[in-house]
């Protein structure tokens, strides 16, 4: 099948170095003490997080640093067929500790000894990029949450198609059977948290696709920042300063 | 907490959110004594609704409402199934309603909350019993095939009256439904048909030319009310649940007739008249509702 048509249009029509439409919104869920929804083309997802609160099991309680928890989960609804397992399956919790040792990293954990933060991660529809999607969001909701971090954690999948190296993959794409791979990084600090990648590439061919991820990353970032500073805008007007 | 003298002495020495956490029930009494509720709603009046179709593009039918902060998505898939032998030509609904760990502070992973499986029950008992759906409206050939409906609830915040919205968010998805094309391939077995080639000739006629909608009769509309002392307060927010332990719900449908009533327990031992008057708010309140229903579909359907 042709995933980059001769003129260089993919599926959905975009240049392989462009991103599917972001959109973003943070304090959706009036319960969390932190929450935001994240869009990535048809990919929409939904993060909150709870904390830092009392540790639930005092067992795992850690004396000098919070306990993070996360736990990712996709709607019954957000694929194609509807889906008979939502949570316990192996991708759910597999990708549930990526995200937990993603977000870990940049934490300022020392800050809250002995306190538990719980991020919630739900998919609400599933068009490729869900890691991505529910990491961006996650650090939205631990930005609007108040949690001192390191850094913004950002994250894009690029792949390899006709041979031509594609930023941000849709469901499509990312089932084709070619190299997919997702980058986490720290944009201010450049530094990378997260990199997985499957099916086969040449090492010559790696440096740039992660290349081309790690940008947008860095538009990503430059997004989060202006949802984040137009909230910051709103607050003040709406204080009368 | 000692007299109510000695709270009232407390009640002037510390901030009001202070109070608030500390002894609930004085400082909703305060309010409750003088008819208001400390939202500034009186004591009959829900919270602003919102109802909007279509909110998951990939599903066949769907719809997000909003009572006040409590959120609810409910989203319809269809698959084809083969009907039971008793009943050849009906087809059949599965409710599911999900709290995910998002939708409110209590709610732990690995320890699902309580409420969930009732409010569960709760609804596809309500949505049989109204009769809003013919089943044989389902069916596509008798005793072979007919649609199974999955109804997939998810609540994404959870700040009280969970029964209402989720009641609400499901039958505005049903009157957001449109059924798939299919058609009979081969080797007999349903297949779906896509779009592309819905304008097209196919080999096999298809079993319905284009999507249909249900066709919705005496639809249920729900209100929970608190009951305490003698005070009755309709649509409560989850701090008002759960310091005031007894509710009544009452499900109508559209020709004002009485579908369920669910009060279970609770330290408040009713009077007939209370729920008497739940009702009558019920009523009320359907008006409301289906007003905030028609003008949904009407706005979709300009679209």
């Amino acid at each position: 099948m042709e995933y980059v048509s001769p003129e260089g249009l993919r599926i959905d029509g975009r240049r392989p170095m462009e991103m599917r439409k972001l959109q973003a919104e943070i304090g959706v869920v009036a319960k969390a003490d932190g929450s935001a929804v994240f869009e990535m083309g048809n990919t929409k997802v939904i993060a909150a997080v709870y904390g830092p609160r009392e540790v639930q099991n005092r067992s795992q309680q850690l004396n000098d640093q919070a306990l993070v928890r996360c736990e990712y989960s996709m709607a019954n609804f957000s694929t194609g067929d509807r889906m008979r397992k939502p949570k316990g399956d192996r991708r759910s919790t597999e990708i549930s500790l990526v995200i937990r040792q993603t977000m870990e990293a940049c934490i300022l954990t020392q800050l809250m000894p002995r306190s538990q933060i719980d991020i919630y991660v739900q998919v609400l529809q599933a068009d490729g990029g869900t890691r991505s999607a529910c990491i961006n969001a996650a650090t939205l909701a631990l930005a609007d949450a108040g949690i001192p971090m390191r850094d913004f954690v950002t994250s894009c999948s690029a792949g390899y198609l006709n041979s031509t190296p594609l930023l941000d993959l849709n469901y499509v794409e990312d089932s084709a059977g070619g190299p997919d791979v997702t980058i986490g990084i720290l944009p201010k600090l450049d530094k990378v948290t997260l990199l997985q990648m499957d099916a086969k590439l040449p090492l010559d061919l790696f440096e740039n696709v992660m290349q081309l991820a790690a940008e947008g990353c860095k538009a990503i970032a430059e997004y989060i920042r202006e949802v984040l500073s137009e909230n910051t805008k709103q607050l003040e007007f709406r204080r009368g300063v | 907490m000692g007299t109510p003298n000695a709270v009232g002495d407390w009640s002037s020495e510390m901030e009001v959110s202070a109070f608030r956490r500390l002894f609930p029930l004085h400082y909703y009494e305060r309010h409750l004594s003088e008819s208001i509720r400390p939202d500034a709603r009186p004591l009959k009046r829900a919270r602003d609704t919102i109802v909007s179709l279509g909110a998951v593009a990939s599903s066949d039918g769907s719809a997000l409402a909003k009572i006040g902060s409590t959120t609810m998505l409910a989203a319809i898939k269809m698959e084809v199934m083969t009907p039971s032998v008793d009943l050849p030509d009906e087809g059949s609904i599965a409710v599911e309603f999900h709290m995910p760990p998002i939708c409110s502070p209590v709610v732990r992973p690995g320890r699902p909350a309580e409420v969930a499986p009732v409010i569960s029950k709760q609804l596809f008992d309500s949505l049989l019993s109204s009769g809003m759906i013919d089943l044989k409206e389902l069916s596509l050939i008798k005793g072979k095939a007919a649609w199974m409906a999955y109804l997939d609830i998810y609540c994404l915040d959870a700040d009280g009256a969970l029964f209402d919205a989720a009641l609400l968010s499901a039958v505005a998805a049903f009157s957001h439904l449109r059924i798939p094309v299919v058609s009979l391939n081969d080797e007999g077995r349903m297949v779906m048909v896509s779009k592309e080639l819905e304008g097209e000739k196919l080999d096999k006629e298809p079993v319905d030319k284009e999507r249909r909608k249900l066709s919705l009769k005496s639809i249920p509309f729900s209100l929970t009310c608190i009951l305490h002392k003698n005070y009755i307060l309709a649509d409560p927010t989850f701090e008002e649940e759960s310091i005031m332990e007894t509710f009544i719900t009452v499900v109508l449908n559209s020709s004002g007739q009485l579908v369920s009533l669910y009060k279970p327990g609770g330290p408040v031992l009713a009077h007939t008249s209370a729920i008497q008057e739940c009702v009558a708010l019920t009523r009320q309140r359907m008006k409301e509702l289906e007003e905030i229903i028609d003008e949904a579909i009407s706005t979709m359907e300009i679209d």
